[in-house]
Order: C-alpha cells, then sequence, then structure tokens
C-alpha cells in the first residue's frame, strides 16, 4: 500500500514462501539493514563535519562526495526486500472486488515487470560503471573512483530482479490454490 | 502525432496499468520507456545509454538524502515513546475542557508531525497512545477516531514533510522556503481541527467530557518531557532556514538527536534499531521507486514537448487563473480517491506546474508563486488521507480502534474534512498565510 506503518508488524507476504523464497527474504532484509545502517553511518559522519566545521572550522573533506556516493548504494539495496515484502505503491481501489485469483494473475504480471525492471537496471548500471572506470573519473575533493559506487548499485538491482521473478512464482502458485478453493466454495 | 497527443496516450497507456495492479513506479517507467522509444523512432540505443546513468544520478542526489534521513528520524521517534510524553503534555493544559482529551490529541499529533514527515506514521502512533485515553473518559467513537483520523494529516502537514522535499526536488525550489511557507499552514489546520471539536462538544455536550484538570507542579513535569522534541523541531526548522545548515544536514541532526533520545528515554535496543533500519528501507525504496519511476516518465514527456505546449495552450486560452487552478485542485481531490499523496505529485506536477508558472496570480513572483502553488498541493493531497473511498489514515485509525465501526469514523471525519476545504479556500484566496513567514525572515 502506502507508507508503511511503523511499529506495525509487515503484511506476511513471506508466509507463503518455500526454502529459496526465505533465503532470498533473509538476504534482502540483510542488505536492507544494512544500508539503513550505511545512513545511520552518514549522520555520525554529518554530525562530525557540522560540529567541525562550526567548532573548529574543519570539517569532515569531502563529505557532500562521500554521502552522495554512499546514499546511492545504499539506497539500492532497499529495493528488494520492499517487493518481497509487499511495500509497493499501488493502485488497489479498481480491483477491490475482484476475486483473490485473478488478483494474484495481474500481480504475477506486476511482478514480472518489477523483475524486468530490476534486470534492465542492473544491466545497465552495471554498463554505466564501466563505462565510468574506463574514463578514470575521480570524485573532486578525494580524488576516489566514481565507478565504484555506481557499481555497488548492482546487487541492489540484481536482488530486485531475483525478488520480482520469485514472486511471480508465488502468484501463480496462490492463484491456483485461490482458484481451486473458489471452485469448491 | 503531436507533443499533446503522445503525451496524452502515455498517460492513458499508464493509467491502465495503474489499474491492473502494476506498482506505481514500475508503470511510470514502462510507460516512460515505450514513449521515449516511440519518440527516438524506435531506435534502443539512446534509452540504454540514458538509461546507464539514471539510477546513480538519481540516487546520488544531495538533496534527496534528506527523505532517508527524515524517516529513519520519524522511526526513532515512534520506537522511542515520544509519542506518550507529546499527548501527556497538551493533555495536561487541555484535558479539563469540555473536548479537551480530543484537542490533547490533536495537539499532540501536531507536535509528532513536528518531528515526523508522514502522515500514516503519525496517526498510527499517536493512535496507540490517545485511544485508549479518549475511550477511558468516555468520549464518542466516532469524534475520537475521526479526530485521529485528521490529526494524522498533521505529520505531513506541518514540516518535516517528505511530499514537500519531493516537490522542492522536482520544482528545484527551497527546501528551506516551502518548510517555512508550511508552519502557518499547518497551525492553522491544527487550530481548525480544535475548533472543529469544540463546535462539536458545544452542540452535543455528552460525546466529549472534561477531564481533571492538573495542576501545574505536574504541567511544569510533562514540559520538561517534551522539551527534547521542541528542541528537534527547532534545530531542523531553524537550522535549515537560519542558513547555518543545509536541509540534509538538519536532517541528519535530527535523526541524530531522535536516535540519542530513543535510547535515553524510551529504551529502544537491538530488537527496535533492527525494526527502525526496516521501516526506514521499505518506506525509502516506496518513494524511490516511484522516484526513478518519475524520472524516466518525464524523460519522455519533455521529450514529447508536452508540458510546454500545455502550458502555452492554457496561458494563451483566456482561462482564468483562479479557474484554472481551482480546476487542477479539484482534479487533485478525484486523484485522491485511488492514488497514494506521493505518487500524486510525482506524476501530476511536472504537467501542472508549467501551467501553474504560466499564469498570473495576484501579481505573485514566480518564486512565491511556486511556493504558495506547493503548499495549496500539499493540503489537496493530503485530504486524500482522509476522504472515502481510500482514506488510508481513516482504516488505520479503524484497524487501532476496533469497537468503532468503519463508517462511524468516515462520518467522524466530516467535520473535520470541512474544515479542510475552508483552510483551502483561504489559502487559494490569499496566498499571504503561506507567504508570511517566509517574507519576515527573508531568503
Amino acid at each position: 500500500m502506502q507508507e508503511p506503518i511503523p511499529g506495525a508488524p509487515s503484511a506476511s507476504a513471506s508466509a507463503h514462501f518455500g526454502p529459496t523464497g526465505r533465503a532470498l527474504f533473509k538476504a534482502t532484509q540483510a542488505i536492507a539493514i544494512a544500508g539503513s545502517l550505511v545512513f545511520v553511518a552518514l549522520v555520525v559522519m554529518s554530525i562530525v563535519s557540522i560540529v567541525g566545521r562550526k567548532l573548529f572550522a574543519s570539517p569532515v573533506q569531502g563529505d557532500v562526495e562521500v554521502l552522495q556516493m554512499c546514499a546511492a548504494f545504499a539506497s539500492a539495496s532497499f529495493f528488494a526486500y520492499c517487493h518481497l515484502n509487499g511495500g509497493d505503491v499501488k493502485v488497489d481501489f479498481f480491483t477491490a472486488n475482484i476475486k483473490a485469483s485473478r488478483v494474484h494473475l495481474l500481480d504475477a504480471f506486476g511482478s514480472l515487470l518489477v523483475g524486468l525492471f530490476g534486470a534492465v537496471l542492473a544491466w545497465r548500471s552495471a554498463a554505466g560503471a564501466l563505462a565510468v572506470k574506463a574514463s578514470g573519473e575521480t570524485t573532486m575533493l578525494l580524488g576516489w573512483p566514481l565507478w565504484v559506487a555506481q557499481m555497488l548499485m548492482v546487487p541492489g538491482f540484481v536482488l530486485l530482479a531475483l525478488a520480482g521473478f520469485y514472486m511471480v512464482g508465488v502468484h501463480l502458485r496462490s492463484r491456483k490454490l485461490q482458484a481451486v478453493q473458489e471452485v469448491s466454495a | 502525432m503531436s507533443g499533446i497527443a503522445v503525451g496524452c496516450w502515455i498517460f492513458v497507456l499508464l493509467m491502465a496499468l495503474l489499474v491492473v495492479r502494476v506498482p506505481i513506479g514500475i508503470a511510470m517507467f514502462t510507460m516512460g520507456a515505450a514513449g521515449y522509444l516511440y519518440l527516438t523512432g524506435g531506435d534502443t540505443l539512446p534509452l540504454l545509454n540514458s538509461l546507464k546513468n539514471l539510477a546513480y544520478a538519481r540516487l546520488s542526489n544531495y538533496d534527496l538524502v534528506v527523505i532517508p534521513l527524515f524517516l529513519l528520524m520519524g522511526q526513532f521517534a515512534t520506537h522511542g515513546g515520544l509519542s506518550a510524553a507529546l499527548f501527556r503534555f497538551v493533555n495536561a493544559f487541555m484535558g479539563h475542557m469540555k473536548g479537551g482529551v480530543a484537542m490533547a490529541a490533536i495537539g499532540a499529533c501536531a507536535g509528532f508531525g513536528a518531528i515526523c514527515g508522514s502522515s500514516l506514521a503519525t496517526a498510527a502512533t499517536m493512535g496507540q497512545v490517545t485511544l485508549p485515553e479518549l475511550k477511558r473518559f468516555g468520549y464518542a467513537g466516532s469524534l475520537s477516531t475521526g479526530a485521529l483520523a485528521a490529526g494524522g494529516t498533521l505529520g505531513i502537514m506541518i514540516p518535516p514533510s517528505v511530499p514537500l522535499v519531493i516537490y522542492a526536488i522536482l520544482t528545484q525550489e527551497s527546501i528551506g522556503k516551502l518548510f517555512m511557507a508550511a508552519v502557518l499552514p499547518g497551525v492553522i489546520a491544527m487550530l481548525g481541527y480544535m475548533v472543529v471539536i469544540k463546535i462539536m462538544v458545544t452542540l452535543k455536550p455528552e460525546i466529549g467530557p472534561a477531564g481533571p484538570r492538573v495542576a501545574w507542579p505536574e504541567r511544569m513535569k510533562a514540559l520538561f518531557n517534551v522539551a527534547p522534541v521542541l528542541g528537534v523541531f527547532l534545530v531542523v526548522i531553524v537550522g535549515i532556514y537560519g542558513g547555518w545548515a543545509n536541509p540534509t544536514e538538519a536532517a541528519a541532526i535530527g535523526a541524530a538527536a531522535c536516535g540519542i533520545l530513543a535510547v535515553a528515554n524510551g529504551g529502544m535496543r537491538l530488537r527496535g534499531l533492527i525494526d527502525s533500519a526496516l521501516g526506514t528501507a521499505q518506506a525509502t525504496a516506496m518513494i524511490f521507486l516511484v522516484l526513478l519511476g518519475a524520472d524516466m516518465l518525464n524523460t519522455a514527456l519533455a521529450l514529447s514537448q508536452m508540458p510546454v505546449e500545455l502550458a502555452a495552450w492554457v496561458k494563451t486560452s483566456g482561462l482564468s487563473p483562479m479557474l484554472v487552478m481551482v480546476v487542477i485542485l479539484v482534479a487533485y481531490v478525484l486523484l485522491g480517491c485511488v492514488m497514494d499523496s506521493l505518487a500524486m505529485i510525482l506524476l501530476t506536477i511536472p504537467i501542472f506546474y508549467p501551467v501553474v508558472m504560466g499564469l498570473d496570480f495576484y501579481g505573485l513572483t514566480a518564486t512565491d508563486k511556486s511556493v504558495w502553488f506547493g503548499i495549496l498541493a500539499l493540503m489537496v493531497v493530503e485530504i486524500g488521507l482522509v476522504h472515502p473511498p481510500v482514506g488510508m489514515n481513516v482504516y488505520i485509525i479503524n484497524r487501532l480502534a476496533k469497537d468503532v465501526p468503519l463508517v462511524e469514523t468516515f462520518k467522524g471525519v466530516m467535520p473535520f474534512l470541512a474544515s479542510d476545504f475552508i483552510r483551502i479556500v483561504m489559502l487559494l484566496a490569499f496566498p499571504s498565510i503561506a507567504l508570511v513567514l517566509v517574507r519576515t525572515f527573508g531568503g
């Protein structure tokens, strides 16, 4: 649905997962938590930089560059977890009253597109990172190679692709189960 | 095909994808990519090249980092038990009046909104704390749930506010100015809701009895407990506006302060930290996925020239600017029936913004106009959170207050919705409500 509700346990989407799905879910949770902790680290760095700048006129050198590079790959690590957790923003108003089996069919299509999106972005981001590596571009102040940050986004998108394709199977299986129940009911 | 025609086709097909439950970000991306391919004559190379940098360019945007940081701050505030302290504080001052406990709930929502940029989180967190109290004092179910569902929208109306950050990034407006502009309308919203409660309990005193009066020493103790919240808010808003911290740094300070408070007061432990991390991850991913899709869509729309052509057409059509604005606002209310507020802003601002900027309103300067429209759009999209059929806030509160039927809650929200509409008309007629603080404090 929309924003998640803090404190409330997330929808038990993972309840229907098999062993593969549970392993995938653990992996996406792990990199999502790692991504959040990167942001926590960025918070600490920003505080040190602000205090340094205000009190001692010596901010953390290149803090903006570090923040930008780290924020990019940390954000990319969140997508797969969100999809497996059923957190996509979607319009469910028009399909509120149709059979559950049809909803699963539609969601299988949606997950297929998510998988393709993840695969395309993983492929293009990797290609983009290699192009940047070839050109030898570095950050302005610290001279860090820029391609590393771009390449670090790739695992997040690969996991998103896997999550999307995996959910296609989950929805198709649930659809079969629902269809059987709907016929017998 | 003309640019407008291509743009319209993109939108029609996009809507079709949304109807069949394709995630909004993915639907926007798909139609953006398809439109781009069409406009470049079916050549895949330009598209593939533009995709190389799409994700990195967007996700490494410095201003955008504000969003995960504000979300982290909200998560810490939620897990840190600050909501209970806020309610006790406002209730100590207002609880003894008729309807006072409900007013205190509104005030506490506003306070929580000052450290949290999300409506649903505000409704859910404050609902958990205040609904049992309202019940204990014998408040009518529909008044309690209506007040909290409406009060939840203060989470977004009072800065920091995630939709305003998105608006600022889309329109290259200053986040600081928008936050400052949102303060007064947010306070008016809070007072408006309190007035609604006052009117309701005057008409029907039995729905909102007075609570016991709290002695001054108790009040001072309650004030002491919420002082940190006030501090965090001031640091964020004054820091950004005073210019000694940019929005990203202010968000970092806010997140750190709420994190420390959560550990020190609220007893946040490892479990709470992990939950905060996952909550931040999910909320960020939801928003950023839509943002990536919107980038692709906007690239295609810009290539089609549709926004420019539409804006030029509206400008020369001789339609009265106010009429155009009202049509836009009504369109938001209608879209709000089926769509999430952030998705609405991302989808419509690239189209509506050039139109609004091309028209003259009260002779406002370009900056004033864009700040004013941002606040107006924010207020209208937030109404979607409380009006039927979707009204997410209403559903959240309803889940917490199981003894109040959903219909009662929707009925209870109606008077508050009326105050929302009055406030929007006021802001439409008097842009100064948003602009006065921005002007007073320079900028």
